[in-house]
């Protein structure tokens, strides 16, 4: 890296961080010590191949993506996997409770969420991606992705019981067929 | 609402709360990057050692010497920043500019409302690179250079001035006055000190009645103008003439003065419909033009002309909403007001070289009480760098928990 490189790198990181971090964060389910360390990773990778990237913000956060669900695959081979069905709707339904204490709940459910199924709530609902871009960037099929997306609201109505007082999804559709794992915690 | 909804809305308010990374962070980001490729190399330098046979003790791991130092802690060039400091233990600075000093203010009430704002002075130690506290003072200006500052005892207006030297801490002088003295400020060069007179502390603060369920919030003391004029004393041999100025009816407290960049000048705050502006007066105490160069400063930004006196430093001129708020203040052509660019801050307290600034910047969000941390901004870049912890509100003055003092090396 020559000292232009080096300056551009700086004013990179300067300028973006935040917005960089946020993800990360979210990546980790909330976890801000773990968001900073995904994000310092993939800036040193960034670092490597800087005066070859054409957009930098595009190619961190594809490492930031990636490179969270290569973390949780390594973890995830050790532990014990099972499907979990999601309850029907309606059941277990609490009181209407106060929005702020139902994104209070959301969040703990969703920092129970295997970073793969985190990973793809986070570019459908807080980057707002479409299905195709999400495809892409993780590098599977737009039938998984809408697949996972699904399996993974279901999941955080089984985490959290008080969501199911909520509507019923708009737009997520039943796959044919879906092989995407769900990690079930003891 | 639905789950989608719900998730999206979780996520955005998890997103919001994140603070800002800590300064140095891409500092870190290197030095990790650093310290990758050269365990990289020296495997590589291990393997061909072994091959040939042949012993290489080159040094290529690294030192850890550029490890990064707790809480972002950059000394390069003689900076210090400090962000975990509030007030600051250690030396903060930037370039030649330097956190010289730093005061906090009590109100020390006496009765019936009535009180006295005194301030504690924490003075630059340059031999341990620490602030110390120095009771002894009610008013302290450092001269550029660092080797001198000019003080007030205890009970104001004073009638003597001290010459401070800051290696020793001891008074190596003390210049007598006629008039009391209340406010005292150096010359660009350090070679003169203009000498603000009251004929009243003017730190002396009534308490306001309350407004409805408001704070209640302290105002001078007085009914009549108390400043009456100031010394212009030259440094070195203590020498120099009062000069009285017509009374202000609206200055009615502290309103201290200082000189113009070319020191022909005095100037000093103007309260009323163009508060925060200045005037102007020549040496003799009468009113005058400001200098083509100063007419657009405020006296209320105290970072004022760069160092190349080209550009003004200007208020705050825009916030940006966000997780924390960013301000940004205007840079101006001093010669006709009209705005260069905007730069990071929002209250731009020292130039540092010609490109950047010392400035107050917010850590909350504009909805949220403003709490202000000291960061080094550059023009043309959105970047802010953390010098010093936040300060947080002080007393019912107005004031922050803890002011700075700016001076150049």
């Amino acid at each position: 890296m020559d000292a232009a490189e080096l300056e551009s790198f700086r004013e990179f990181v300067d300028n973006r961080s935040s917005a960089l971090l946020k993800t990360a964060v979210l990546l980790c389910g909330g976890d801000r010590h773990a968001g900073e360390d995904l994000l310092q990773s993939a800036l040193v990778k960034a670092a490597g191949k800087w005066q070859r990237i054409d957009e930098p913000e595009a190619y961190v956060r594809r490492i930031l993506y990636r490179q969270q669900i290569s973390r949780w695959r390594l973890k995830w081979r050790a532990r014990e996997v099972t499907v979990a069905e999601p309850p029907e709707a309606g059941a277990g339904a609490l009181d209407a409770a106060a929005a702020s204490d139902l994104r209070v709940v959301m969040r703990e459910a969703l920092s129970r969420l295997t970073a793969r199924q985190r990973t793809v709530l986070v570019l459908r609902y807080f980057e707002d991606l479409p299905e195709a871009d999400v495809a892409r960037l993780l590098g599977c099929s737009v039938g998984t992705v809408r697949s996972t997306t699904h399996r993974s609201l279901a999941r955080l109505r089984t985490l959290a019981p008080e969501l199911a007082a909520l509507g019923p999804p708009d737009t997520v559709r039943q796959p044919a067929r879906d092989f995407s794992p769900v990690e079930v915690r003891p | 609402m639905n789950v989608e909804e719900l998730v999206r809305e979780a996520l955005r308010e998890q997103a919001d709360e994140q603070t800002p990374l800590r300064a140095g962070f891409v500092d870190r980001v290197l030095v990790v990057r650093r310290r990758r490729r050269n365990r990289a190399l020296v495997g590589v330098a291990t393997a061909t050692a072994a091959a040939v046979a042949v012993a290489v003790g080159v040094p290529l791991l690294d030192s850890g010497k550029h490890d990064e130092s707790p809480a972002g802690i950059s000394q390069q060039g003689g900076d210090g920043a400090h962000p975990d400091q509030s007030p600051p233990r250690d030396l903060i600075g930037a370039g030649d500019t330097v956190l010289a000093a730093y005061y906090t203010a009590k109100t020390h009430y006496t009765s019936g409302g009535k009180g006295t704002s005194v301030r504690t002075y924490w003075l630059l130690d340059q031999k341990t690179g620490t602030y110390k506290k120095d009771s002894r003072w009610s008013f302290v200006a450092v001269a550029p250079g660092l080797k001198t500052a000019a003080v007030l005892e205890r009970n104001l207006p004073a009638g003597r001035i001290g010459l401070l030297d800051l290696a020793t801490g001891e008074v190596e002088r003390w210049i007598p006055v006629e008039h009391g003295v209340g406010g005292l400020a150096f010359s660009r060069d350090g070679n003169r000190l203009v000498a603000t007179t009251y004929n009243e502390n003017p730190d002396r603060r009534d308490e306001e009645q309350p407004t409805v369920g408001g704070k209640r919030k302290l105002v001078s003391v007085y009914r009549d103008a108390i400043r009456s004029g100031f010394y212009v004393l030259d440094v070195a041999s203590g020498q120099g003439s009062w000069s009285p100025v017509a009374r202000d009816r609206d200055i009615l407290g502290r309103k201290d003065f200082a000189f113009s960049q070319a020191g022909d000048r005095v100037y000093s705050q103007i309260i009323g419909s163009q508060d925060g502006m200045q005037q102007f007066y020549d040496i003799k105490g009468k009113k005058a033009a400001a200098p083509a160069n100063e007419r657009y400063l405020r006296s209320d930004v105290g970072a004022r002309l760069s160092p190349n006196g080209r550009l003004a430093a200007l208020g705050l001129t825009k916030e940006v909403g966000g997780s924390p708020g960013k301000s940004y203040s205007s840079i101006r052509d001093p010669l006709t007001n009209k705005e260069i660019t905007k730069v990071r801050g929002g209250h731009l307290l020292a130039w540092v070289d010609d490109k950047r600034l010392i400035a107050w910047e917010r850590v909350t969000r504009l909805d949220q009480t403003y709490r202000p941390q000291l960061v080094l901004v550059t023009i043309g870049s959105d970047r802010v760098v953390p010098l010093s912890g936040v300060s947080e509100q002080g007393d019912n003055t107005g004031r922050l928990e803890w002011e700075p003092v700016f001076a150049r090396r």
